[in-house]
């Protein structure tokens, strides 16, 4: 995928066209966003036969959602708000499961347009994730040249000096550090067999060069301290769920028999509600399939309401609005 | 990366070999292989693209397809594409594959003194190496920026276990050294190299933590020649807050070693205030002589800031002392110092005539009086693998 392929006109007219509906209407209408609200964007047929996605449904409920949860009335206007045009945008997603059950490249193809119908230049978004080979094996297209938005792994790229953050020490990518200025995390709707779910939060293991050693206690101790460690924190500024592929057992790699079109995607500023409510979509998948719960398997994300205790966000379910649009 | 990093990467791996002084003639941190490009494969730059997973040993399938590792007393459950704490063991559809078989990324010729061992090979040289990956966390960890890496991020040759012992044959090396890293979680090529090697006449060696599980650690020493265990202190607290470890399995692999006759020394890296007790030190010399035996060489060596350890100072001189005389009033036999150049617990004494044996100044073994095994003055023998 090249994210740079002039998709702007027809993008732009399904973006008209999703602001049209009623849904996202009714939701920006309403008073600004909470730190604890979800946007919540499902649209029926979004998967098509063969496993093949509408571009303009999907378009119109990632447009959706980040509108919403950014209280704009469209994604552009919404990046307008929380990017500066000088920022260098990092989108960090999350491709160790491959094709599948990945970001979709178009996904973050609609997000890296509407950053730079926002004023971003290209070479100001950056699509990264731990390696060149994981990313191609999602679909992405490698760039590390001189135009156009870079996609590239850290690889061993790492600014290879340990950082401590809580429970761990590691090495952050160098461009993290020394290059992004802003954050938007773009992540799957999967189970993980330690971790419980893996979501926005978990995403962040992708940062570090050593995320083997975070394992332990169901990665309790450890998810919401990197993502509270200032190089991270300080700088997110949404995160973008894709869920038009959900996952609800067997994680964290494929396993085609626990996924189901769930046809949605997720967006918040509050990165701990988002996965809250991620979670319980996979509790009711797991439901509607038979599955024990993940408290019944001992592996219920309790990292969650850690990362709600330490104030990254809200963890309670009841406090949290899920707002559909 | 700039080029100024690269440059202090591979500094930093060198020193991490102890080879410091082979940095300008060597052109990477494989002086063996610059020497010698056609001895084995290309030295490949990080990434992931060069990974040769090859089925490992001692791990056992779960529901699903996730797998148990038995190789260390972590016992990670590994569910597919997902690594082991190791971060050099993977899940793949259900199949347990280590990724750093014949991946070495460090290849040095030591001297046996430098792992240390004092009671093998006096003067000899190994061909010391290491592959990515460690099973423990240790704050203090000296060579952490391999030992702490996952695979794909360290520079690493494809160098088989035959290779490994016809470059050690090619370079006169008696030995062979599995160290640096954990050895442990590359076992499956420390095994093949062990039997390449022994085909050949020559000895493996291992440096280790001793996390092991008891099956793997039997395996290997059907093969091994010498084992060096880092005992990095004596109580459970330190191993969990500073190693993110446990000290049990460590004790008990030591006691295995002792069953299966295996010739092993000790190492224990004194760091200021952590594990320096008096009662601590004593203890941990009451457990080796009780259950070790008297004749294990013990090595109390100095701590120097590194990695994620930097606001303690290097160890006292004084505070190593009193180690030494505080392990040798248990009655242990053999006790040493160690990254103390020059001081006079590097050198072997005979236990029964007091006289020196052996004298060491750092890694260089100056003179070396034992004679068929025994002290040439009261004729005691002085354990070892003296040939």
């Amino acid at each position: 995928m090249s994210l740079d392929h002039g998709r702007r006109n027809a993008l732009k007219t399904l973006l008209f066209a999703s602001l049209a509906s009623s849904r996202l209407a009714r939701a920006v209408a309403e008073p600004g966003p909470s730190r604890s609200v979800v946007f919540r964007a499902r649209r029926e047929k979004l998967l098509a036969a063969a496993g093949k996605v509408d571009p303009a449904l999907l378009a119109a409920a990632v447009g959706a959602a980040v509108a919403g949860a950014l209280g704009e009335g469209s994604p552009a206007n919404g990046f307008k708000k929380i990017f500066k045009p000088s920022d260098v945008v990092g989108i960090k997603v999350n491709c160790i499961a491959g094709k599948g059950l990945s970001p979709r490249p178009t996904l973050v193809g609609l997000l890296s347009r509407w950053l730079q119908d926002a004023g971003l230049p290209p070479r100001n978004i950056l699509v990264w994730d731990r390696t060149d080979r994981e990313l191609t094996r999602a679909g992405f297209e490698i760039n590390r040249g001189s135009s156009g938005v870079r996609i590239f792994g850290t690889n061993d790229e790492y600014d290879w000096k340990p950082r401590e953050w809580g429970p761990n020490g590691s090495c952050f990518p160098r461009f993290l550090i020394e290059d992004v200025t802003a954050l938007l995390n773009v992540a799957v709707l999967k189970d993980h067999d330690l971790a419980g779910v893996s979501l926005g939060m978990k995403n962040w293991y992708g940062a570090i060069h050593n995320p083997n050693k975070c394992h332990e206690d169901k990665c309790a101790p450890f998810i919401p301290h990197l993502s509270a460690f200032p190089l991270i924190h300080d700088k997110l500024r949404l995160t973008v769920v894709d869920a038009v592929t959900g996952q609800c057992h067997a994680g964290p790699g494929a396993a085609p028999k626990w996924s189901w079109p769930y046809q949605g995607v997720l967006a918040s500023t509050d990165p701990v509600a988002v996965d809250a409510v991620g979670w319980g979509i996979i509790e009711d998948r797991r439901r509607e399939v038979g599955l024990p719960s993940l408290a019944n398997e001992k592996r219920a994300p309790s990292w969650i309401a850690a990362a709600g205790k330490l104030g990254l966000g809200e963890a309670d379910p009841a406090r949290i609005r899920v707002e559909e649009v | 990366m700039s080029q100024a990093e690269l440059e202090r990467r591979r500094f930093l791996q060198l020193l991490a070999g102890g080879c410091a002084a082979c940095l300008a003639a060597s052109g990477g941190f494989f002086p063996v292989l610059a020497e010698d490009p056609a001895a084995a494969g290309e030295v490949r730059a990080p990434g992931d693209a060069g990974l040769a997973p090859r089925k490992a040993r001692w791990w056992k399938k779960k529901d699903g397809s996730r797998i148990e590792c038995g190789l260390c007393p972590r016992h990670c459950v590994v569910a597919d594409i997902e690594r082991g704490a190791c971060g050099v063991r993977e899940n793949r559809d259900g199949e347990y594959y280590t990724l750093v078989h014949s991946r070495p990324c460090s290849i040095h010729i030591d001297p046996v003194e430098k792992k240390p061992f004092f009671h093998v090979l006096p003067g000899a040289s190994a061909l010391s190496l290491a592959t990515a990956g460690c099973n423990f966390e240790c704050r203090f960890c000296q060579n952490w920026e391999i030992a702490q890496a996952r695979p794909e991020q360290v520079k690493s040759a494809t160098v088989s276990p035959e290779e490994i012992a016809a470059l050690a044959k090619k370079n006169g090396t008696p030995a062979i050294a599995c160290t640096y890293t954990e050895p442990v979680v590359w076992s499956e090529y420390v095994y093949d190299i062990a039997v390449a090697g022994r085909k050949v006449g020559l000895k493996t060696l291992m440096v280790s933590n001793g996390f092991i599980e008891e099956e793997p650690l039997g395996d290997l020493c059907d093969v091994l020649g010498a084992v060096k265990i880092d005992l990095k202190a004596f109580t459970e607290a330190f191993y969990r807050q500073q190693c993110r470890g446990e000290l049990k399995p460590v004790l008990q692999t030591l006691k295995r070693l002792a069953k299966h006759g295996m010739w092993t020394e000790i190492v224990v890296l004194i760091v200021p205030t952590l594990n320096d007790g008096d009662d601590e030190i004593r203890g941990l010399a009451r457990f080796v002589r009780d259950e070790l035996g008297a004749e294990v060489p013990v090595h109390f060596t100095r701590f120097h800031p590194s990695y994620r350890l930097m606001n303690l100072p290097a160890t006292p001189i004084p505070t190593l002392e009193r180690v030494w005389q505080l392990a040798s009033a248990e009655g242990l036999h053999f006790v040493y110092l160690g990254n103390v150049p020059g001081h006079a617990a590097e050198n072997t004494y005979c236990p029964g005539c007091k006289r020196m044996l052996i004298r060491r100044v750092g890694m260089a073994t100056l003179e070396n009086r034992i004679r068929d095994g025994r002290c040439p003055d009261c004729k005691r023998l002085i354990p070892g693998v003296w040939a």
